[in-house]
């Protein structure tokens, strides 16, 4: 494994770094939300950070973006440290929420009038900046149309428009593609590609893995700690050496059961309609791992079974990541 | 937000009286003489008294206030036209129905009222018939004046307390959802990650409301002037100064309110709770402070409609300035500036 996760310890912090942190901790109570994370986020990258609900994502970006102060670590945004001037950092960044935080009773032309309002944009920028908003939205004729009255994707759009209103130099995107339907998630993903190649850092969390091969870099956090981090293709090499099987069954949830069971099943999930199987290391040097599987298979009674060998994907590798968790 | 102001003021101004009248008396009348009917009249030329009919004994009459059907009960006991004759004090028992405080407490003071001006009007009849200058008994009139509200008309009281229940529910109200619901949108998140600063902030949360709670204020005085006739005796630099206080008192109640409540139901719930209960019940503007039980007296000094109700009352209708109302005013601005610094702190913690 090449990835040392103590490697940036007790390093001191990147001022070149759009984000660069070390030992950041944030605990409520007895809870550590946030415990002792460092990472350098690279200038001009998109990053996804990865990781299942309640695992410290939105509490970090809470943290760097100013909002709540943490308990221990440094935390450098665009060089400055947004720990002891929260201030300082602010003009510069740009926050999208999952919320969209957009006024539902204030029109499209309304919102964006307050944002660039909030960040004392002069009216000629804000003149250009509406107007690149609202081709990008693709909101042009709809700008005296209530907020409310937008369907999630505009509304996304929107909100996108409105974060990014000042121009900031790093984006954080909160879930930013939750409860959004597959066709505006891929829409949504372009736009965001438009804004990484104008040179903006872009700081997205999702738990969405698909999304995570949009991205430069990769985070994983897992209950407050980065279990992995990397390019998606380091990720994948570095992290899974055992080989997947993508297997089709009629009935997968009796063919998961007894995958389970299976000997030279490492483990076994289901990932979109079919299950992956993790080969386990026993059997890792055969050649012909599908005919090996489905031939046990049909002998036990899943007659339809279909496995092919597949490349792992960035789930598979969280599911490994999770599962070596202690 | 202009017009509910003011239908709030027309609702509560004609439907809630003060103004008793048309009470339902029963008269029990045992003497039966011309001059036991002559009394009895004089309950029936009043406008307080609608004297629904006789009954023949008190048992009857106990019935009677039983069903509802009675607030009062006159009985005139035999003997009172012999009594009046001799020239003796004559007698006579008048029952208040007690389950309507208001109305008992004024039909109390009613009858003893009328009695005592039908009394003297005997005591004049008698003092004629024995030759006696009545000018020299002036004493025996009795001047019966209330103060400040010479017509007793009810919307004289009633106007400049709603002026404060109205602009305490609707600033409260306003304040303390509008916050929850950028908490719910997400908008006061953006808020915080953006460069405005915190008092930024607050103070572009209230300038609008007290603007608001102003031109009601304005409002609600032109009409209670014009359509209700209210006067406006004292010092209005006095009544616009506690009126800021005020203001902001209220406004800083919601804040806080929004700060603490967990959602939009909670939030209305509470404001309610914090607004409209206190300012109409522990203001005095309703019932009087000092008539409530001691413990809520305590509770209505946590809440800032009753210094607002005695300045608003005062310079109303007493004429009342600096001289009087200083107490209240300086109560009012240490009550704003504490809850609006409560409010910035719960805000301003960065959890």
């Amino acid at each position: 494994m090449s990835w040392d996760p103590e490697a940036l310890r007790g390093t001191p912090v990147n001022p070149d770094a759009a984000i660069s942190v070390r030992g950041l901790t944030k605990r409520f109570g007895d809870f550590s939300a946030v415990d002792g994370i460092d990472v350098d986020v690279p200038r001009g990258q998109v990053f996804g950070f990865l990781g299942p609900n309640g695992s410290g994502k939105t509490t970090t970006i809470r943290m760097l973006t100013g909002t709540i102060a943490p308990q221990a670590g440094q935390a450098l945004v665009l060089g400055e440290d947004v720990i002891r001037h929260p201030e300082r950092a602010k003009r510069r960044i740009g926050y999208m929420s999952q919320k969209f935080a957009l006024f539902e009773d204030l029109t499209v032309d309304e919102n964006l009038r307050f944002y660039a309002g909030v960040y004392d944009l002069p009216p000629e920028r804000f003149a250009a900046q509406r107007r690149y908003v609202l081709e990008m939205a693709d909101l042009i004729g709809r700008e005296n149309e209530l907020t409310a009255n937008l369907s999630v994707g505009w509304r996304q759009r929107l909100a996108l428009g409105a974060a990014t209103i000042h121009d900031p130099e790093l984006l954080f995107l909160d879930e930013p593609t939750g409860g959004v339907d597959p066709v505006a998630r891929r829409q949504f993903w372009d736009l965001l590609y438009d804004l990484a190649s104008r040179g903006v850092t872009l700081f997205v969390t999702t738990h969405y893995m698909d999304e995570a091969t949009h991205c430069n870099r990769l985070a994983f956090i897992y209950r407050g700690r980065l279990i992995a981090e990397g390019s998606p293709q380091q990720i994948r090499r570095d992290f899974i050496s055992q080989r997947i099987l993508e297997v089709s069954v009629g009935d997968p949830d009796a063919a998961l059961q007894w995958l389970e069971q299976a000997e030279g099943v490492a483990e076994a999930y289901l990932s979109g309609a079919s299950l992956h199987a993790v080969i386990g290391s026993g059997a890792q040097g055969r050649d012909e791992l599908a005919p090996w599987l489905t031939g046990r298979m049909r002998e036990a009674g899943f007659a339809d079974v279909r496995a092919v060998e597949v490349d792992p994907t960035i789930e598979d590798v969280f599911v490994n990541l999770v599962s070596r968790q202690p | 937000m202009l017009l509910l102001p003011i239908m709030q003021l027309m609702l509560f101004a004609y439907a809630i009286s003060f103004d008793v009248k048309n009470v339902a008396t029963v008269i029990v009348d045992q003497d039966k003489t011309p001059a036991s009917r002559s009394y009895v009249q004089a309950y029936d030329a009043s406008d307080f008294f609608a004297v629904l009919g006789q009954a023949d004994d008190v048992a009857a009459a106990d019935r009677l206030f039983d069903r509802n059907q009675a607030r009062i009960v006159v009985v005139i006991p035999a003997g009172f036209a012999r009594q009046l004759a001799a020239g003796e004090r004559a007698e006579v028992a008048v029952f208040l129905d007690g389950s309507e405080p208001n109305t008992a407490r004024i039909g109390q003071a009613y009858s003893i009222a009328l009695n005592r001006v039908y009394g003297s009007r005997l005591t004049f009849a008698w003092a004629e018939t024995q030759g006696v200058d009545v000018t020299g008994l002036g004493q025996l009139e009795p001047r019966v004046r209330t103060w400040y509200n010479p017509e007793k008309r009810s919307s004289d009281f009633l106007i400049p307390g709603l002026l404060v229940v109205i602009i305490m529910i609707v600033t409260v109200q306003q304040t303390a959802v509008t916050l929850v619901r950028e908490r719910d949108q997400g908008t006061q998140e953006q808020m915080s990650v953006s460069p405005l600063r915190q008092s930024e902030l607050m103070l572009g949360k209230l300038l609008p409301w007290t603007l608001l709670a102003f031109v009601d204020m304005v409002v609600i005085t032109v009409v209670g002037m014009t359509v209700f006739g209210v006067p406006l005796r004292g010092d209005v630099l006095v009544l616009a100064l506690g009126a800021m206080a005020f203001v902001f008192s209220s406004l800083g109640l919601g804040l806080v309110i929004s700060a603490i409540a967990p959602s939009v139901d909670v939030a209305n719930i509470t404001a309610l709770l914090a607004s409209f209960l206190p300012a109409f019940m522990l203001s005095g503007f309703a019932f009087a402070l000092d008539s409530i039980p001691i413990v809520l007296q305590w509770i209505s000094y946590l809440f800032p409609a009753r210094y607002m109700v005695t300045i608003s009352r005062g310079v109303f209708l007493k004429g009342a300035g600096f001289a009087e109302l200083w107490p209240e005013l300086l109560a009012l601005g240490g009550y704003a500036l504490v809850v609006l610094l409560i409010a910035a702190a719960l805000y301003g913690r960065r959890r």
